[in-house]
């Protein structure tokens, strides 16, 4: 066994790879992961806040820039990933595969790592294009994974800290003068800058080749999140200024099967606070007093469009029935169903001035298919809670 | 001949200590977090969703370290041969190139595969075939040109302008 597994690793050497090279590369991947994973907490925190979770409204494009930046990320981190495995794909072939209790943990702590981290990429990267092909739920998998993988990120650094200590900087060229064994630790070989094999390449050329790599992916998705790389979104499964209005749809009217209790003439919104009730015909909401504000709608699959919305102030609404400013609000939908039928609104949203009973989008009035007559937005918050299609608002 | 020098070795007596107690504190934390992670998967998981997240798990590994490095690695092993009658540097252009057009491809391919089987139509609207195909005319004429620059200025990985002046 050991003779075939010395075959393959013989198959698979690089004179590329070296540890300087899996340090390099690790640098780059811990970084990706841990934007990822704080990016992710903060939105996670929005949605299904602790006691102790804050809700910046300003600037109000917060949301749109951590979102952003959580799923562009995400997608940086697939060829860092890729090349990262691939520096240490010898390290599959060792025999003995386990030499001691200890390295049997070390190893499968690694085997953990690399499968949740192979998965969460992947499964994060088909969730934006809104296509589940798992039999598991993608959001708490995806929360729950993240703790691992970044766990076992600080435990893989743990292990690992003394090579990573001694490959941190850039060596000059040292050759080895004793082979190393297959017990010992990879030879302290730093020849980045040293001609490669006829037909190879460096370790510079395939750090350079992957930082290319992942600059294509970025350039070519994140046109979705940044407008400023719009012209280059070739891969995004959202590009801007699309769907109706100009502003791309999560959910569709059809698909929440809302368009008849939407488009009803009887349409009223629902305000209340403890005794007190009122309920708003659309002309009625349409003769308060109205504002304007720009503001982005940024969906949790990385997505953001910047537009004009228009309508009745939310804290309007709240003085209307009596509350104090300090309430907040539960939200709910014409919706029959769904994890968003209701929505609850922390008082530091209802407060601000620019989170709105939206009528009106770019000028017109709202697309059926944007929540038509009347919906949420608010700044700084995640699309899925910016609710469309309003029914009720209960001041709490 | 002298041997491999150990980690750390040759480092003062408290940088050793600092690094032993920055590796038990991360290593605890990591254990911590880790555990905390493995143990709220069961809390919103069934153990049908848990055995499909393992068998997902236990495909995306087989599938890295079964297709993607052995294929990559072949595709390596030709580059080397078709490359060998290039200057070094136009080989790691050559290779840097089909490494970027792989992963595009994996991703658009990926894309191209959930628009086929998508239900909501507001999203995925894209050409994206056509965009790769884009994306690939211009990487090929990007590599192209970069080759034909090194192979005529005749510029190796390492030496600069400088260096190859008389």
């Amino acid at each position: 066994m050991e003779k075939l597994t010395n075959a393959l690793a013989a198959r698979f050497a690089s004179p590329t790879r070296s540890t300087r090279l899996t340090v390099v590369l690790g640098r780059w991947l811990g970084l990706s992961f841990t934007i990822c994973f704080l990016t992710g907490l903060f939105s996670h925190g929005l949605q299904e806040p602790p006691s102790w979770m804050f809700f910046p409204t300003t600037p109000v494009w917060i949301y749109q820039l951590t979102q952003g930046i959580h799923v562009t990320t995400g997608i940086a981190a697939i060829p860092l990933l890729l090349a990262k495995l691939w520096s240490v794909y010898p390290e599959l072939l060792k025999w003995p595969p386990v030499k001691s209790a200890a390295h049997a943990l070390e190893r499968a702590s690694i085997a953990l790592f690399i499968a949740s981290s192979l998965l969460q990429l992947t499964t994060g990267l088909i969730n934006t294009y809104k296509w589940y092909p798992w039999p598991f739920p993608f959001r708490q998998t995806h929360f729950w994974l993240a703790w691992v993988i970044w766990g076992s990120l600080l435990l893989h650094i743990a292990v690992k800290l003394p090579l990573i200590m001694q490959h941190w900087r850039s060596r000059p060229s040292v050759r080895p003068q004793v082979a190393a064994g297959a017990d010992s630790p990879a030879p302290l070989i730093d020849d980045g800058g040293a001609p490669p094999m006829p037909g190879g390449w460096s370790r510079r050329a395939f750090l350079a080749a992957v930082g290319v790599t992942t600059g294509a992916v970025v350039l070519t998705t994140a046109g979705q999140s940044f407008s400023w790389l719009d012209p280059l979104n070739l891969f995004a499964p959202r590009k801007m200024g699309t769907g109706p209005q100009a502003v791309p749809v999560n959910r569709t009217a059809a698909d929440a099967k809302v368009a008849d209790l939407a488009l009803a003439e009887d349409w009223t919104l629902t305000v209340s606070h403890q005794d007190t009730r009122r309920i708003l015909t659309l002309a009625e909401l349409q003769a308060l007093p109205q504002h304007e504000h720009e503001l982005p709608i940024a969906c949790v699959e990385g997505w953001s469009q910047t537009a004009t919305w228009r309508g009745v102030r939310i804290r309007d609404l709240v003085a209307a029935v009596g509350a104090p400013p300090s309430s907040s609000l539960r939200v709910t939908s014409l919706e029959p169903e769904g994890v968003y039928r209701t929505m609850d609104m922390p008082a530091g949203y209802a407060q601000d001035e620019r989170t709105l009973v939206a009528l009106e989008l770019n000028g017109q009035t709202l697309d059926l298919d944007h929540g038509y007559p009347a919906r949420i937005i608010a700044p700084g918050r995640p699309g899925v809670l910016q609710t469309k299609w309003l029914h009720t608002v209960e001041v709490r | 001949m002298k041997p491999v020098m150990p980690a750390g070795a040759g480092k003062p007596a408290g940088a050793g200590k600092a690094a032993s107690i920055w590796r038990i504190v991360l290593g605890t934390a990591g254990v911590a977090l880790l555990g905390y992670g493995l143990l709220g998967l069961p809390t919103q998981l069934g153990p049908p969703q848990l055995l499909g997240l393992l068998v997902w798990m236990a495909v995306a590994v087989l599938l890295h370290d079964g297709v993607i490095v052995p294929v990559s690695t072949l595709a390596g092993g030709g580059l080397t041969r078709l490359g060998s009658g290039l200057r070094p540097a136009s080989g790691a252009v050559l290779r840097g190139g089909l490494m970027t057009g792989a992963v595009v491809t994996v991703i658009a391919g990926i894309l191209l595969k959930a628009q086929s089987v998508a239900r909501n139509t507001s999203a995925l609207e894209g050409d994206y075939a056509t965009n790769l195909l884009w994306f690939w005319a211009v990487l090929a004429a990007v590599v192209a040109v970069l080759v034909y620059g090194i192979e005529r200025t005749g510029m190796r990985p390492g030496e600069s302008r400088q260096k190859t002046r008389p």
